[in-house]
């Protein structure tokens, strides 16, 4: 295939029946697979085979799906082009010369491309809302803690989320009913409250109605706005791509013609979100990434010297430029004498970033933004530098920042290329995002 | 701790420790492997203690359970939560090449532990103690057999994610033999909790701080007050590798003469970390020079805090040590010294309230605190060695609270035997022949004795008392000497009256 989608082509059987019997799905190469190597787009493991399934493809194969392959990613998720991966890049279906967007991007072109009707991908910091907005599909972060971790190789772990792909909201949604839900393999993952959109314990009457028993995230979208308030975050339209810009307002105003309200509303501590969130992440890389020393599985350098050179060459030989410097990065965060200048100034960004989208939350039922701030850029530029690479999260990692939920789906076209629009709500008010993102179908 | 008095020109050691212990649960601390020891490596892994990629830590509340014990038993601070940290550092043994640990909130805090050193009663603070995983072990081949000097090195992973507790005391010791005796406290009261078998190669492992203090740095004349900045100043070796507390107490004597020789002829002792070499009794430098090492701590978000507050309530402990003693003394009427015997190990005490509560306590507490204890100890066995065969030791309690055979034989033939050839008593009082003969054999032989002498007998009645001797002669022939003479003449009166 010509888009280079896949980093393994191998078809895993799921049970005969199940919700998606019949239903191909691709997988993003950070998630283990049982017997299928697992390589994270790195050469570091290149020939890792995982003795074990995560917990979202054991509840793929239990709900029936036909997983088809093993999708290209940037090198251990760190990238938002899909060009950091070892095994080459992926192109963009939705607009071809283009990168994909990552770090899922095999993931989402796999279902822009038809190669498979579901994907999963990992979100760190917008690694599925990313290559969904420049890929022309659907792609849902789910709140930390709705969907097990176990089994995703981590690169930040206390930021990152497994979510699903489709061309259609309600396809995704049915995935998420598929993956999501408590899991003794993972002490984060949580019941999202029963019946309450998000706002348990909150006396306020919802506007939306409750899920009953039985009730699917599928099941929410019908498309229905109706009084649904929209806080569109006015730090999130700066210095975006006019076109872009322009396609989000036609979006919003399609959603106000179905009966949804918008406000603008401020959201002070994200000026300091790509700092903070790029500070964390590195640092929880540079302890997560430590493991990859040759030993156990992964490169083996083959090298002479002691134990310490040896692991040295093993990660010298086995890890990319990117992942280099952001391991680099997040020790010199953690480093006795400057903790507390960055990693703990992070700490503090990140719950200042929570209670902003808690308040503007409280306003709104839902922020709305451009997914990302330009359409996808063209293959082969991103490299060159990586800074303006981080600033180009801007509007996707204050979500993971605040571990909240985030849907992004396409909004329409600039210039021919894809836009998307980024909801965010209320932690596990997943529902309230399926509903309205559908009304844009 | 220790309150003595020093004088000018006397040199004062300053011990602190840290002990890691491990904790017995039937699972490791964030997976759901077995602890149970096996000879074969990497038995007992899973993606999670392997540190796969993408497996996640999931904490085993029973160890837990076992730290608020801890805490408990040495009266320490409980947070409302404790949570992780990762402690970052590259190692073979280490399978993530980080070690998920406790930081800036251990489980316990501030607690302290009284010990008895030469008939004193004192207080150890304990600093903190919190929970963390044990790394996978190494076995270097070929070479000079360290981990530079080996041709090549295996690893094992069986222990990894053992459950540990990290204990740490304050500076409090002024002697190795004030270590010992710590050691031997916190090991009776962690077995008294039940959460940590000595017996376990390995379970117990101690890094000391030691340094020598000169007299005149300390303010006044108490060893007990000697200040941080004094500490601060010397500087200090720290000792690794020591496995017991006997070991401990070898291993710091050795240090603390090795410093003092060292500043006596005037020569600094070194900062360092050194390597307790069990077989040849000595301390070895490991590196000359001490790399301030950054373990660049944070928190491990997988795990999420754990609330504790209410599990010190919640959770009960077993009467310890200290007032088991003090419990047997009044209930038992014991002497400190026996009740200090009596309570040396959980095993002993239970054993004691099992023989105390049939028969007589002064009877039971001689037969275990002197007898029994003291044969094993001549036997270098500790009571664990007849763990299964207590009731045997129960019986010739018996034997001997019955009568059936006397104290002398009991303990100087039949214990012997019993501990030097596996014999149970009753075995070794029929074929050695020390019943105390039954009442109705001598009775017979009273009978017959007058029957088949009857010349004695009318010597007896015509008023000869000195018959009566040739009588009872004749009756301890018949019973082989094992009847008591006394009885005999008794029951011989009483034949001839009727
Ligand atoms: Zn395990």
């Amino acid at each position: 295939m010509s888009e280079n989608v896949f980093i393994t082509e191998e078809r895993i059987e799921g049970d005969d029946d199940g919700p998606l019997a019949g239903r191909t799905v691709a997988v993003k190469d950070n998630i283990s697979t049982a017997g299928v190597r697992t390589t994270c787009g790195s050469r570091m493991l290149e020939e890792y085979v995982p003795p074990y399934d995560a917990t979202v493809v054991s509840r793929l194969k239990d709900a029936g799906a036909t997983i088809v392959g093993k999708t290209n990613m940037d090198e251990f998720g760190m990238g938002s082009t899909t060009e950091t991966s070892s095994f080459g890049p992926t192109d963009n279906p939705a607009a071809p010369g283009r990168v994909p967007g990552g770090s899922s991007g095999g993931s989402a072109a796999a279902v822009a491309a038809g190669e498979a009707d579901l994907a999963l991908g990992s979100d760190t910091g917008g690694s599925i809302r990313c290559p969904a907005a420049f890929c022309g599909v659907v792609g849902i972060k789910p709140t930390y803690g709705l969907v097990s971790r176990y089994g995703l190789v981590a690169y930040g772990n206390s930021l990152e989320q497994i979510g699903p792909f489709a061309n259609s909201v309600e396809d995704a949604a049915q995935l998420l009913d598929v993956i999501a839900g408590d899991d003794e393999h993972d002490a984060t993952t949580r019941e999202p409250p029963r019946g309450s959109d998000g706002r348990t314990g909150d006396a306020r009457e919802t506007r939306e109605p409750q899920l009953e028993n039985g009730a699917s995230y599928a099941d929410a979208a019908t498309g229905d706005v109706d009084g649904l308030q929209i806080g569109v975050p006015t730090e999130l339209l700066e210095g975006a791509d006019e076109g872009v810009v322009e396609t989000f307002w036609d979006a919003i105003a399609d959603l106000e013609d179905r009966g949804a309200e918008y406000h603008e509303v401020s959201l002070p501590s994200v000026e300091h979100a790509v700092e903070a969130y790029y500070v964390i992440a590195m640092s929880e890389a540079s302890s997560n990434l430590a493991r990859f020393d040759g030993v156990r599985y992964g490169h083996d350098a083959d090298a002479e010297g002691n134990w310490n050179e040896t692991f040295a060459q093993a990660r010298e030989e086995g890890f990319g430029d990117e992942v280099k410097r952001r391991i680099l990065l997040g020790t010199y965060a953690l480093s006795a004498g400057y903790h507390d200048k960055y990693y703990k100034k992070a700490q503090d960004a990140r719950a200042w970033v929570k209670q902003d989208f808690d308040e503007a939350l409280e306003e709104a039922d839902v922020l709305a933004s451009p997914t990302m701030p330009v359409p996808p850029f063209e293959r082969g530029k991103s490299l060159e530098d990586p800074l303006q690479m981080y600033l180009a999260d801007a509007n996707t990692v204050p979500v993971n920042l605040a571990d909240l939920p985030a849907i992004s789906v396409p909004a329409g076209e600039t210039d021919g290329l894809p836009v998307g629009l980024q909801l965010v709500g209320p932690a596990f008010g997943e529902e309230r995002l399926i509903r309205a993102a559908s009304a844009l179908e | 701790m220790t309150a003595q008095t020093v004088q000018q020109g006397d040199l004062v050691t300053v011990i602190g420790l840290e002990v890691h212990v491990q904790l017995e649960t039937d699972t490791k601390i964030f997976c759901g492997c077995s602890t149970e020891r096996t000879d074969e490596p990497n038995e007992n892994v899973c993606p999670v203690c392997l540190g796969l990629p993408g497996a996640l830590p999931v904490l085993n509340e029973a160890a837990v359970e076992a730290a608020v014990k801890i805490g408990k038993a040495i009266d320490a601070d409980i947070p409302e939560e404790t949570r992780f940290h990762r402690k970052n550092y590259y190692y073979p043994d280490l399978p993530k090449n980080f070690q998920i640990t406790q930081y800036d909130e251990p489980i316990c805090a501030d607690g302290e532990l009284e010990i008895s050193v030469e008939g004193d009663r004192r207080t150890v603070t304990v600093e903190r103690a919190h929970l963390e995983e044990d790394p996978g072990s190494l076995q270097h081949v070929g070479g000079g057999g360290g981990i530079d000097s080996a041709e090549y090195t295996l690893v094992d992973y069986n222990r990894a994610g053992t459950p540990l507790m990290e204990i740490v005391t304050a500076p409090d010791f002024r002697s190795p033999a004030e270590v010992r005796a710590f050691l031997a406290e916190l090991e009776e009261v962690l077995e008294y909790l039940g959460v940590f078998d000595a017996e376990r190669d390995g379970s117990l492992r101690i890094d000391a701080n030691l340094s020598i203090i000169p007299a005149e740095e300390i303010d006044g004349e108490d060893t007990a007050e000697i200040g941080a900045e004094a500490l601060a100043a010397a500087n200090r070796t720290e000792v690794k590798n020591i496995s017991s507390h006997k070991g401990a107490q070898k291993a710091l004597a050795y240090e603390e003469t090795r410093q003092k020789n060292a500043i006596q002829r005037g020569r600094a002792v070194e900062q360092e970390t050194r390597h307790w070499d069990e077989s040849r009794g000595i301390t070895v430098s490991m590196r000359s020079k001490e790399e301030e090492k950054d373990y660049r701590y944070f928190e491990e978000a997988d795990l999420p805090p754990l609330r504790v507050s209410g599990w010190k309530e919640e959770i009960a402990i077993p009467e310890l040590p200290t007032a088991r003693r003090e419990r047997f003394e009044d209930e038992y009427g014991l002497s400190d010294e026996a009740a200090s015997k009596l309570t040396s190990t959980k095993q002993v005490a239970d054993f004691y309230e099992d023989v105390a509560g049939e028969y007589d306590p002064d009877l039971a507490a001689t037969w275990v605190a002197d007898n029994l204890l003291g044969e094993l100890n001549y036997r270098d066995m500790e009571i664990t060695a007849i763990e299964g065969r207590l009731e045997e030791v129960t019986r010739l309690v018996e034997l001997v609270a019955t009568d059936e055979i006397t104290a002398k034989n009991a303990r100087e033939t039949v214990l012997r035997s019993m501990l030097d050839d596996g014999r149970t008593p009753d075995e070794v009082v029929a074929e050695e022949g020390l019943g105390k003969t039954g009442e109705d054999e001598v009775k017979r032989a009273v009978v017959e004795a007058v029957e088949e002498n009857p010349d004695a007998v009318a010597d007896y009645e015509s008023g000869d008392d000195g018959a009566i001797n040739f009588l009872v002669g004749q009756v301890m022939q018949k019973t082989g000497g094992s009847a008591d003479p006394g009885d005999v003449n008794q029951l011989l009166r009483a034949e001839l009256e009727d």
